[in-house]
């Protein structure tokens, strides 16, 4: 949750999405943030974060994908937030399905 | 044709994924640099259909693209019997198109292009159909109909511009004929359009009266469905006559409407409106090739309209069966491939979409008569 409310945007949400590399948590990041959010009563910003649980050294450059909302409403919040879980979605699956060691993995089996 | 910017050798392989309305596509192409061949390795597609008597909507478009995409794009790829190291780029529809379905493909276009490293080239979905209808029919440089749910342009090349002579004032034509289909609550299996078709052949015994709405180069299709709509409601009512007070109970005279006359009367009316303003535009440019695009172009009672015109001016028409004629990602592959010849790709940042987007906005370069 966010920590401080922003007087424009009251309603607000983070939603964080542990990826296994940062590698893919880069992917997911940079597919997502091309579109602009279609409302301007919604902001949205991207990060990426690494676990705070001490085991940062082997995850350095972070491997968690932080998707902070804000909207005017939480009706607003709600929408923006279901379509960025929506092509979230999408996004993992193409990596569990269609990434290059998955293809390879695929090859080998048959 | 221009040079490929890679100089590795050998022949040039994309990606390409459709998903700008109903049909979900993606097809792999090859081009061969030193011979100029094109040879078709994958050609996917799925298509949402909704129930009859209802259109498709955005939202459920787009989830259905979303749902079939890794599948579809597997189903690819072995067909293919390539791996993403073999490709030059992933192509993907820019625009024209309905948004929530565009943006969902682009999002995992982008993924796979991020994933594979590879770059991305946006297609302008129109530019995909003319240019797979070239290729697949070898007209060289013809009057182009472009024709679909949601396009109607009558389109000539001049000077590395698709050009837009004449177009739709309001609806599409395809559109007029998927919502007639609704109308008659008639089946969207395999299409609404092919479906009407099909009746059309039945029918043909009355033409009755519809509005035929030229206007100079341009086509209206709006009134002309409602003008149908109103004659679907008078045969509804004659159903309803004759089931209440039994045969011969309609009014001295008059004509009894049957789904099968009015299916081939929308046909031949908006297919003469659409012939008309092809062969102005074939006048203008001097050109006797017409080549027939987009999923309306499937429809053959089209083609052979269109045909006799063609034959008449001592030209002949072009056209391609479904599996290229229907939106597919073979076609954007294509257009994608040339334009990544040429030098083009587009940058992760602008790998947006966009609900409009002209034909004639496009420059093909790698187009130089």
């Amino acid at each position: 949750m966010a920590a401080s409310i922003d007087p424009n945007f009251p309603c607000a949400l983070t939603v964080e999405v542990p990826f296994p590399t940062h590698r893919l948590a880069s992917v997911a990041l940079k597919a997502l943030q091309v579109d602009k959010e279609l409302s301007s009563l919604v902001t949205r910003s991207f990060a990426i974060s690494a676990p705070s649980d001490g085991v940062t050294d082997t995850n350095a450059k972070g491997n968690i994908l932080q998707a902070q909302y804000k909207a005017t409403t939480n009706r607003m919040l709600r929408v923006a937030v279901n379509s960025f879980m929506e092509s979230l979605a999408l996004v993992m699956e193409v990596m569990e399905e269609l990434d290059e060691d998955v293809l390879t993995l695929q090859d080998q089996v048959n | 044709m221009t040079k490929p910017t890679n100089t590795g050798g050998g022949p040039l392989i994309a990606l390409g994924c459709e998903g700008s309305a109903n049909k979900l596509g993606i097809g792999i192409i090859s081009h061969d640099p030193t011979t100029g061949k094109t040879a078709v390795l994958a050609n996917i597609r799925h298509t949402f259909v909704s129930p009859p008597g209802t259109g498709f909507l955005p939202k459920d478009t787009a989830k259905h693209h979303r749902t079939f995409f890794a599948r579809i794009a597997l189903a690819a790829l072995r067909a293919a019997k390539v791996t993403p190291s073999q490709l030059a780029c992933i192509c993907y529809t820019k625009g024209p198109g309905m948004g929530a379905p565009l943006q969902s493909v682009a999002v995992a276009a982008r993924t796979l292009s991020l994933l594979w490293d590879r770059p991305l080239v946006g297609v302008n979905h129109c530019v995909g159909h003319i240019e797979m209808g070239r290729e697949i029919t070898g007209a060289t440089n013809p009057v182009v109909l472009y024709v679909s749910g949601g396009n109607t342009q009558v389109i000539a090349y001049a000077e590395q511009r698709y050009r837009i002579f004449g177009e739709t004032l309001d609806i599409a034509v395809g559109n007029c004929l998927d919502r007639f289909a609704r109308t008659l609550a008639i089946s969207n299996d395999p299409a609404p359009g092919y479906n009407i078709e099909l009746l059309a052949r039945k029918g043909g015994a009355v033409l009755l009266d519809l509005p035929y709405a030229v206007k100079g180069m341009d086509c209206s299709f709006s009134g002309i469905l409602g003008a149908a709509d109103i004659l679907a409601a008078q045969m509804r009512a004659q159903d309803k006559i004759l089931e209440t007070e039994g045969p011969g109970a309609l009014k001295e005279g008059e004509t009894r409407i049957t789904p099968e006359d009015l299916c081939f009367s929308l046909q031949e009316t908006v297919y003469a409106m659409l012939v008309e303003i092809t062969e102005r535009a074939m006048a203008h440019v001097g050109s006797a090739q017409v080549l027939i695009v987009g999923g309306v172009g499937c429809n053959e009672r089209l083609q052979a309209m269109m045909g006799s015109m063609a034959a008449e001016r001592g030209g002949s028409v072009y056209a391609t069966d479904e599996r290229f004629c229907i939106d597919n990602g073979i076609m954007i592959a294509h257009a994608g491939l040339l334009a990544y010849e040429t030098g083009f790709v587009t940058p992760l940042a602008e790998s947006t979409c966009t609900q409009r987007f002209r034909t004639d906005e496009m420059l093909i370069k790698w187009r130089d008569d």
